[in-house]
């Protein structure tokens, strides 16, 4: 889905561990009847929406299935591995993997020490913070749609942006939207864009320091280059770490900010993951090659993940990501 | 060099602060500040590049309803959003309140997989979802594809396991001992779920509403594939527009931003509204519009 990201974390919550029986022996048994059917709604359908649907993709990805086959999906022929061999060898796949990470990899590194010095910038009390923190979310909080369309107006080869560079006497005619320019153009966009997520997770990595902590360091005179180095960073490592985690996480899944402003075919340079599995199934309607890509896709987002809970579960402190 | 802040949470030295503010805020906000000024220059001029229009044409936004048939969007945008969204916290409520106070098998997994799903590809989710409900169209005579209640359908594969998990972040933090005054008065279970924990949790529930509303508002991928001319949604309505506007058509660049601009203010304004659950919702559950 692309628009949503999570807390990767599966730490154990040790409060919830703990079998909770209030005041257990202070009620006759017949009101300890829990109403567990309230779990069936939502529990159903999410197994409905998406247990289900994930098994099918699963499935899908072993079968030969096109725009004829697809209604009588369950009549159609199974081919065993060949989707994937097909997206490992013709489909681009590789190409598709190897500019998805580059491109999710560069904009969360280029977006974190502005969003850092961002949230540093509003941590300490002063007339008119509010507006200021309100500031910082607005591109953040745009519909990635109505982000796409904005660049994609000014980027246009006649566009304000030319036109500016052209008024400054930084040459007027750059191609922003096709060739290779395209994949700079994306990071750019996305930065602007998502900066603001690092930004509100450094921030509340920021509310969390003590006090004292602040103090001693203002006490030691250190310099603000020390403070922040030697007291601030280390303390915000773990939202910190997270946050990069989640924005890599979410930029390697945006479809619609390239969507919007390159439209499909994209250029190769941006033809990401989820452009090139949207354009093989939905436009050259190859579903079952498409669904074997998606699995792909989650198999490569699933490393970082893994990665990143092996490494909070061996330092972590318990507080740290329950903000 | 060794500069003492009065107030010791500020680290940087003011005079950096300053320039820094200003400079992220100009950053952040003047394409924002452009996007609004050219919704109100004329088409021809957006499409020409200019930076500062020759007259205001506040007819973009008389004439955009109809050039992006805007309206029908904005309905299609708000019905699916809406419903997905009551849909996903309503049943949400349910779930996380037995997620939060009993143990049961299979409880762990359950939460550990509503904050997993939250980052499957859409792409994974919308393949099937497409397949079965165009197969149910040969296999029982219905039509799923270009409908709304299909569109509700797979809006509710990301509204729900965020809502729940916004629901059970904030049943946790809701004393039991509330409940359990209400249990030794001689409630049931259940009456006081209705009665004492509902009533409590609705900031949580506004919370879980507006951030699945927004998810869905905010959709473009879904919305491509599984709407027809007649239930498009407004991100779809927008994209398709600029796209045709290269085709060859006359570039409605003013018309569209200001389309733009109508989209997002609902959305801007519900986020700086509950901004403050931001950060919670972020660190908690996870949101992105």
């Amino acid at each position: 889905m692309g628009k949503t990201t999570a807390v990767a974390t599966t730490r154990p919550q040790p409060p919830e561990s703990a079998p909770r029986i209030p005041g257990a022996a202070a009620r006759p048994p017949r009101r300890e009847r829990r109403p567990l059917w309230l779990m069936l709604p939502a529990g159903s359908l999410l197994v409905l929406v998406i247990l289900v649907p994930f098994m099918l993709a699963l499935w899908m990805s072993f079968l030969e299935l096109d725009q004829y086959t697809l209604r009588q999906w369950i009549q159609a022929p199974l081919v065993g591995l060949a989707n994937y061999a097909e997206a490992l060898n013709t489909s681009g796949l590789l190409h598709s993997i190897w500019a998805s990470t580059a491109f999710s990899v560069l904009t969360t590194l280029i977006a974190a020490p502005l969003g850092i010095l961002a949230a540093l910038t509003v941590n300490g009390r002063f007339r008119g913070r509010g507006a200021v923190r309100s500031i910082y979310l607005v591109p953040y909080v745009l519909p990635s749609f109505v982000t796409g369309t904005l660049w994609r107006i000014v980027l246009q080869p006649a566009g304000a942006v030319n036109h500016l560079l052209g008024d400054l006497g930084l040459g007027g005619d750059k191609q922003w939207l096709i060739g290779g320019q395209s994949f700079w153009t994306l990071v750019g966009v996305d930065v602007w864009a998502s900066w603001a997520f690092i930004y509100l997770m450094a921030l509340s990595g920021l509310q969390t320091i003590s006090r004292e902590l602040y103090e001693a360091a203002a006490l030691d005179g250190t310099g603000w280059w020390q403070r922040i180095r030697y007291v601030v960073l280390p303390q915000i490592k773990g939202p910190l770490s997270l946050g990069l985690l989640l924005a890599t996480l979410h930029h390697f899944n945006n479809f619609t900010l390239p969507f919007v402003l390159f439209g499909m075919p994209a250029p190769d340079a941006v033809n990401l993951l989820p452009m090139n599995i949207y354009q093989t199934s939905f436009q050259s309607f190859r579903f079952g090659l498409g669904a074997a890509m998606s699995v792909v896709t989650l198999i490569i987002m699933t490393i970082p993940a893994v990665a990143y809970l092996r490494s909070s579960r061996l330092d972590a402190s318990p507080q740290e990501v329950e903000a | 060099m060794t500069w003492k802040p009065r107030d010791p949470q500020e680290v940087l030295p003011p005079r950096l602060r300053g320039v820094a503010i200003t400079l992220i805020s100009a950053f952040a906000l003047l394409p924002v500040l452009f996007m609004v000024l050219m919704s109100l220059t004329p088409d021809n001029e957006v499409a020409a590049g200019t930076l500062w229009p020759s007259r205001f044409a506040f007819s973009n936004y008389a004439n955009m309803w109809h050039t992006v048939s805007l309206g029908p969007g904005l309905g299609n945008s708000l019905i699916a959003a809406v419903t997905a969204a009551v849909i996903a916290t309503a049943l949400a409520v349910g779930a996380a309140y037995c997620l939060t106070r009993f143990t049961f098998p299979g409880r762990r997994i359950f939460l550990t997989s509503l904050v997993m799903v939250q980052s499957l590809p859409g792409t994974l989710l919308i393949l099937p979802l497409f397949m079965v409900f165009s197969s149910i169209g040969s296999y029982l005579g219905l039509t799923v594809v270009g409908t709304r209640g299909g569109l509700i359908i797979t809006y509710l594969t990301f509204a729900l396991p965020l809502a729940t998990w916004v629901m059970v972040t904030y049943l946790r933090k809701i004393p039991e001992s509330l409940e359990e005054a209400g249990l030794v008065d001689g409630l049931t279970r259940f009456g006081t779920l209705w009665r004492i924990t509902v009533p409590l949790s609705w900031p949580g529930m506004t919370v879980a509403l507006v951030f699945s509303f927004l998810l869905g508002w905010n959709d473009v991928l879904f919305a491509s594939i599984l709407t027809q001319p007649g239930t498009r949604t407004v991100g779809v309505q927008l994209q398709i527009l600029g796209l045709a506007a290269e085709g060859g058509a006359i570039p409605l660049y003013g018309q569209l931003l200001g389309a733009s601009v109508v989209s997002a203010v609902p959305v801007v304004l519900l986020y700086l509204f509950f901004q403050r659950y931001l950060v919670g919702g972020l660190t908690s559950g996870g949101v992105k519009g």
